[in-house]
């Protein structure tokens, strides 16, 4: 029975934990040393320049999901609910929000650090959703810090150099207003060694990522959410890069190996849509016990861009930055997953309809219906949110799951 | 276990269910009880009690499987299974032409599609919300001050159209009295408030094809529910002999079928 069977963790998880506690303590130093600057920005916005221009960068979507992780969102949303903030607005926002008013964080915990480092910037880019514009203005005007952003065409098909022109001129106007605003002087060979790291690591990071081709996968959806760390808050570093090469070693020797994540693999599953970031550990615990690997996701795939072949660093960005999943069209979006389907060889796909993240949620317009009339795939919509688990029924979830995986064993005639 | 008997029992939010079959397939014993606090405390009395029924004691229990929210709670069980796949299974056992089973249960609703040959194509779950569910009609059953039998009752009596506008348990108890309010005749109020479940299940069957067949413990003791389902998705919703009994049927079935696998994987074995 799969439900005694153990997990066999992931070694490199001892050096991820160690790389996450130098770069939060490194964020909290440089918070307090009036020589050097830290940033704020988006998880795919764009940090490669904020690096290259020397600040230190802190990705608050990291926070919000730390805050879901660590179950305290539900007590600090009704502080920025009352604040104005609608407790159906991205609960990322309002449980940072909440945190940041309440003076409570897991940073504190976790790293002995008082919460996220006071910033000198904020920066965005609406790639990922507009509501990171509001959720940056909270800080920009309680604390005066400047607020700069760029807003990429959004729910795009095809992305043409146009668009890419387009997005390419404003960060151009990004690193002008930074350069102006902090008397600083972007160094060109910086950004381009900053940008090839930052796609080096992103490369690994989807090797790591397709090692779950395997069968059995040698990691799941949930390892990924945790290892995925290091391509958002590391981009640009050699460190993200080292890790990533540790990673994959490791992974490649599971799979020689054979050392499955789900002991006894009888189905494979895709994840749409946002981490369950409260329950992580027992929507885990229950594919585990179902025998049924959550091998590929959407959320995971997103740090995994195109390879940077040394041209003009701003281009890649741009490109990059505007091809993502969540900024494309319904159309590019179900072919995307179709491919993914047949890449990692997926018998049913679970969209998670995200209460607060209307964006990053694909089953609002007939997506699951579609995928299951044209790719022949079984679909199963939970009702759920990222970081607010007052929208989430564990009872009623589960059950759902359960007669997921009885579906699709064909139980009973 | 080498008895006869096979148990389904069926730990619901509202109800606990058990039923019991001979090998045979033959219903020897059944036992609804509420389901009360301490579910493992239900789930045995109905047990108890369906055993009386049947003339038979545990020794004589060949298979188990447990079914429903308190499913985990069944001491004993042989299988634990949804009562998504228990409901679809029981109905078609009673009614092998459905293609549609609507459930509507204490705390959820489901809708689930079926093939030909029985297999679930698909099946969808209401949203986290008491709307559309049996725990809505008792909610504003209280607010009205009647029992539910007398709801059923009151709604059978409409002659009316009303729907209710409001999906939400608390703001539909704002629209009765917004309608009490404007005359309205409670009848059609009562009637109105079936309407609104059928329509809130209608949203989770995409495609309308094939027999709509109904399980449950809200049809079954509703014939307004029926009523409303049949003018909403207009034809006939068919009605096992015990809708509420279903999911425990389809359990006890199951168990007779896995007890059978196992023993000629045994058998098969056993020739080498």
């Amino acid at each position: 029975m799969a439900g005694v069977v153990k997990r066999v963790p992931i070694a490199a998880q001892t050096q991820l934990k160690d790389l996450l506690r130098e770069h939060f303590l490194r964020l909290d130093a440089a918070a307090r040393d009036a020589s050097r600057r830290v940033a704020w920005c988006t998880s795919v916005g764009p940090c490669e320049i904020l690096t290259a221009l020397g600040f230190e960068v802190f990705f608050p979507e990291n926070h919000g999901a730390l805050l879901g992780a660590k179950k305290i969102s539900q007590d600090l949303i009704p502080r920025a609910v009352a604040a104005g903030y609608c407790a159906e607005s991205c609960s990322y926002l309002t449980s940072d929000v909440g945190s940041a008013l309440a003076g409570r964080s897991p940073l504190f915990e976790l790293y002995g650090i008082p919460g996220p480092p006071k910033p000198d910037l904020l920066v965005y880019s609406t790639n990922q959703c507009r509501e990171v514009q509001d959720w940056w203005n909270f800080y920009a005007r309680r604390d005066g810090t400047p607020v700069l952003g760029v807003c990429p065409p959004a729910h795009l098909g095809e992305v043409t150099p146009d668009h890419v022109k387009f997005v390419r001129g404003r960060l151009q106007s990004l690193i002008d207003e930074i350069e102006s605003r902090f008397r600083l002087r972007m160094d060109d060979e910086k950004l381009r060694e900053v940008v090839a790291l930052s796609s080096r690591a992103s490369r690994l990071w989807h090797e790591v990522l397709d090692t779950a081709r395997s069968r059995p996968a040698p990691l799941t959806f949930f390892d990924g959410v945790i290892h995925m760390a290091p391509v958002i808050l590391l981009r640009g570093s050699r460190e993200a890069v080292h890790y990533y090469q540790i990673l994959l070693a490791e992974l490649e020797r599971r799979i020689r190996n054979g050392v499955p994540a789900v002991p006894d693999e009888r189905h494979r599953i895709y994840w749409e849509g946002m981490p369950i970031w409260p329950k992580l550990r027992e929507l885990s615990e229950k594919f585990f016990e179902l025998s049924a690997v959550v091998a590929a996701s959407t959320y995971c795939n997103s740090w995994a861009f195109e390879e940077y072949d040394g041209g003009d660093p701003l281009w890649w960005m741009a490109k990059t930055g505007t091809e993502i999943f969540i900024n494309r069209d319904e159309n590019w979006k179900q072919s995307f997953l179709m491919e993914m389907f047949e890449r990692f060889s997926i018998d049913g796909v679970i969209f998670h309809n995200a209460r607060t993240c209307p964006n990053n949620t694909n089953s609002r317009f007939g997506m699951p219906q579609r995928l299951r009339e044209q790719a022949g795939i079984p679909a199963l919509v939970i009702d759920g949110d990222l970081s607010d688990p007052r929208f989430f029924s564990t009872a009623q979830t589960m059950t759902n799951i359960e007669a997921f995986i009885e579906q699709l064993e064909g139980v009973p005639r | 276990m080498s008895g006869s008997l096979y148990l389904g029992i069926d730990v619901g939010s509202s109800a606990t269910k058990c039923v019991i079959l001979g090998g045979d397939g033959v219903l020897v014993g059944h036992h609804v009880i509420a389901s009360g606090f301490d579910f493992k405390e239900s789930a045995e009395t109905a047990l108890a009690r369906a055993l009386l029924m049947a003339d038979g004691d545990r020794a004589d229990v060949a298979g188990c499987v447990a079914t429903g929210y308190g499913r985990q709670n069944v001491a004993g069980a042989d299988r634990r299974l949804t009562e998504i796949t228990c409901h679809a299974r029981g109905a078609r056992e009673w009614y092998p032409q459905v293609r549609n089973i609507i459930d509507i249960g204490g705390q959820d609703t489901k809708v689930i599609r079926l093939a030909e040959d029985g297999r679930m194509l698909d099946y969808r779950m209401n949203a986290k919300c008491a709307a559309g569910t049996g725990t809505f009609l008792e909610a504003t059953a209280v607010k009205l001050r009647v029992s539910p039998a007398e709801l059923d009752e009151l709604a059978m009596r409409s002659m009316g159209k009303t729907v209710m506008n409001s999906y939400c348990t608390v703001f539909t108890g704002t629209e009765v009295i917004e309608r009490i309010r404007d005359g309205e005749r409670r009848e059609d109020i009562c009637m109105g408030l079936y309407r609104s479940i059928a329509r809130r299940v209608s949203e989770m069957l995409s495609v309308r094809d094939g027999v709509v067949g109904a399980t449950g413990g809200v049809v079954a003791h509703s014939r307004a529910m029926v009523r409303a389902l049949e003018e909403v998705f207009e034809t006939e919703v068919l009605l096992p002999p015990m809708p509420q009994h279903a999911g425990a049927y389809g359990a006890a079935l199951l168990a007779i079928e896995s007890v059978s696998r196992e023993r000629s994987v045994r058998a098969d074995a056993a020739r080498g």
